[in-house]
């Protein structure tokens, strides 16, 4: 069994256009930019702008209740969310999730408010710093949470990266499922955002505009729903240039596998000199539908490309189409996938 | 929870820098010595923490990164220069000059490149302004960056897969290569962990009084006050049967990996996952307790940790336990976290080829919940097959199962 064989059984999201799958796809379908806001920073007056789009609040029937999440940071939060929404999207009472169930964590910034907060700390006075914040630093925190809001007592994994890691995640919970460590696995990639990053970002470009959120996706070897039929990459770069000089590969690998209409959902973030190597790339076909989530919810960083693979399960679902995911990544490899319904 | 594929893996490379020495041959002597490794940090300022010594590698001051201009070494975390130490030995010790050929690299690590996330802080912190510098500092903060580094200097080109799991990062790190050899996705898979002293971790353990306050631990000790940090790193080179090219040091005979919902930061009391990760890895092994000649254990020596993973090891062994050789070689480099259980696997590939164990030290009193036989003193013995544990933050659990191999 490989990647091909898996099913997509449900998903769930969290992002800046609010806290359901729904929400982002008909934000991204409209294609406008969320508003955003200028981020504060603590204790100081920047000199350059700022932006980032935030999640709303949690609507009152999406907080989860649960000792361990009483002091967990919003990337926690995101996560339990999407998971649920995942499970339900799935059949599943979120209430009783499956026996069997693995979770597949990924990010790139992970816990970053409690980090900063506790390092604050540690600067300001050591003796002082909080034991309580400490461990909610930790990579591995949330997947541990939603690990005991769920009851998953078996395998429970974080992997680091770039946003595409979600791909080496898709692979390796291919293989859980089909050597029998797992019956099905909630695949789970998030971040939040907090001064620190969003400013990150702009060192990149200025005009890069920091989000966050969280993608969930149940994967099974049974069942109904979409599944990867195509996945291609890690085609792996040194530096951006060669970066660029490989996408025009990414796409014609791709669109090899590719017949009829389809939908592409690309990395596209509105920024030309990020973008036109990827818009060049995928240019040599017609597209029924082009949807750019990062263009319109923001850089979510380690859950951009977890949003993508949400947004194309819905797009599936519903034009009965392949979907195409470019996912170019930022530092180390680039992949695309195919969804067929 | 165990991967039921059946087939060793051949492990033909391995590399180690721990606080003990850099490389195999120093790890070995240090063992052999009974040697600790605690000195005073200066890496940063500690005269606020309850401890102040951790096990510290001493790095060599050249240019390890022979590719990339020197302006750039500073970009290079100290766990980055300690990892690629690691693999240069292990391919060395395979009769590789380069990484070609190799499926793929699983790296376990728990904090990355934290000393940079940390620089990338105090600046944004002091400095009102935009500051071109921190463009470098949040681009190889990502330890993936840190990867891509080292891929680089070895003009590699493939997949990069790094595992977060606290303490049990390195330990998953390899059993998860192992598995991706077994379930034919891979044929050759360098696999490890690694993670440098920081300031932040530091502080955070400091802040839990999880840290000893003479600076030494003590694990399995009646008295024990908690673990000394430290650092390193290790690999294993992987390989399939069908493609190996040199000698094979030992196999990678049995994996298994369990989640621990009892806290956070607290082992389940009775040690529920470690038993069963421990008894799915030699299941996976094809072996009985009886069988295991020696138990590197995760012995931190935290009250909690230790008294879990005695009442867990007792509970897997039954009426072998106390035959079954345990030690925890924490108690002479310190705890080095994501780089822990690739280092101790390591440690116990060194005791299957040398046919030695490594000792606890600096116990006065042993902790009466130890029923096993606590190896004190570096000794000789005859071992086939030597397990390791690994047990992090968030519960993850994970358990290797090593073997004996002659050639």
């Amino acid at each position: 069994m490989n990647v091909r064989d898996i099913r997509i059984r449900g998903v769930g999201a969290v992002s800046s256009a609010g806290w359901s799958a729904a929400a982002m796809h008909e934000a991204v379908l409209a294609g406008t930019p969320l508003p955003s806001a200028p981020v504060v920073r603590p204790g100081d007056v920047r000199t350059w702008p700022c932006e980032s789009r935030f999640a709303p609040a949690s609507p009152p029937e999406k907080i989860a209740r649960h000792p361990r999440l009483r002091r967990s940071s919003a990337i926690t939060r995101y996560s339990v969310a999407a998971a649920l929404e995942a499970l339900a999207d799935a059949g599943h009472d979120p209430a009783a999730p499956p026996s069997g169930l693995g979770i597949l964590f990924v990010m790139m910034n992970g816990c970053v408010n409690y980090t900063g907060r506790f390092f604050h700390e540690v600067l300001q006075n050591p003796a002082q710093a909080s034991p309580l914040i400490f461990p909610e630093t930790v990579f591995n925190a949330p997947a541990s949470h939603v690990a005991s809001f769920l009851g998953v007592d078996g395998a429970v994994s974080t992997l680091l990266g770039s946003p595409n890691s979600i791909m080496e995640a898709l692979d390796t919970a291919a293989f859980w499922i089909s050597s029998g460590l797992v019956e099905q696995c909630m695949l789970i990639a998030a971040e939040e955002c907090d001064w620190l990053s969003a400013e990150g970002l702009t060192y990149y470009h200025p005009k890069l505009t920091a989000s966050e959120g969280a993608g969930a996706l149940l994967l099974s070897a049974s069942g109904d729903g979409p599944r990867v039929s195509e996945m291609i990459g890690p085609l792996a770069y040194l530096s951006w240039q060669e970066r660029c000089d490989l996408l025009p590969e990414l796409a014609s690998q791709t669109l090899a596998h590719l017949q009829g209409p389809a939908t592409l959902i690309n990395d596209r973030t509105g920024i030309h000199k990020l973008d036109h190597a990827e818009i060049a790339a995928w240019s040599g076909r017609p597209w029924d539908t082009v949807l750019s989530p990062k263009y319109v919810l923001g850089e979510s960083m380690g859950a951009s490309s977890a949003l993508q693979l949400v947004l194309g399960t819905l797009a599936a679902r519903q034009t009965q189409q392949p979907v195409v995911i470019s996912m170019p990544g930022t530092n180390t490899a680039a992949y695309a996938c195919v969804l067929t319904p | 929870m165990p991967f039921p594929l059946p087939q060793s893996i051949a492990i033909t490379g391995a590399g180690i820098v721990s606080p003990l020495g850099r490389g195999w041959q120093a790890n070995e002597q240090s063992l052999a010595a009974d040697r600790t490794a605690f000195k005073p940090v200066e890496l940063f300022d500690t005269r606020e923490f309850i401890s102040k010594t951790a096990g510290v590698v001493d790095l060599p001051t050249e240019n390890l990164f022979q590719r990339i201009p020197a302006h750039k070494q500073v970009y290079f975390d100290r766990g980055t220069r300690m990892l690629l130490m690691a693999i240069r030995e292990a391919l060395a010790q395979a009769g590789r000059e380069d990484m070609e050929g190799i499926d793929a690299m699983v790296i376990g690590t728990s904090a990355g490149a934290m000393s940079l996330g940390e620089s990338y802080f105090e600046h944004a912190r002091h400095d009102a302004g935009r500051d071109p510098a921190q463009l470098s500092r949040a681009e190889h903060y990502q330890p993936q960056r840190q990867m891509s580094s080292i891929a680089t200097e070895f003009g590699w080109r493939g997949p990069v897969i790094i595992v977060s799991n606290a303490c049990a990062s390195g330990a998953n790190a390899i059993g998860w290569g192992a598995e991706m050899i077994r379930s034919g996705r891979a044929k050759r898979v360098l696999a490890g962990g690694y993670d440098a002293l920081a300031r932040l971790v530091f502080a955070g353990f400091d802040t839990l009084h999880a840290l000893a306050p003479s600076g030494i631990p003590r694990p399995f000790d009646a008295q024990r006050d908690g673990l000394a940090l430290g650092e390193g790193a290790a690999v294993m080179l992987l390989e399939a049967e069908d493609v190996r090219q040199s000698a094979a040091l030992g196999n990678v005979a049995g994996y298994a990996t369990a989640t621990d919902l009892h806290h956070l930061t607290q082992p389940d009391p009775a040690g529920k996952a470690a038993i069963r990760t421990m008894t799915a890895a030699c299941a996976q092994a094809g072996v009985t307790p009886a069988q295991i000649g020696y138990i590197n254990s995760h012995g931190t020596g935290t009250p909690f940790n230790d008294a879990a993973e005695a009442a867990a090891i007792a509970a897997w062994a039954g009426d072998a336990v106390a035959t079954i050789p345990v030690s925890s070689t924490k108690s002479s480099m310190g705890h080095l976290l994501g780089g822990a259980g690739a280092v101790e696997a390591v440690i116990c590939l060194m005791a299957l080829q040398g046919q030695w164990l490594p000792a606890s030290l600096n116990v006065r009193e042993v902790d009466p919940a130890v029923r096993f036989d606590l190896v004190r003193q570096f000794r000789r013995s005859t071992l086939d097959y030597a397990l390791t544990n690994s047990f992090g933050f968030g519960g993850t659990n994970a358990t290797l199962v090593l073997q004996r191999r002659s050639a």
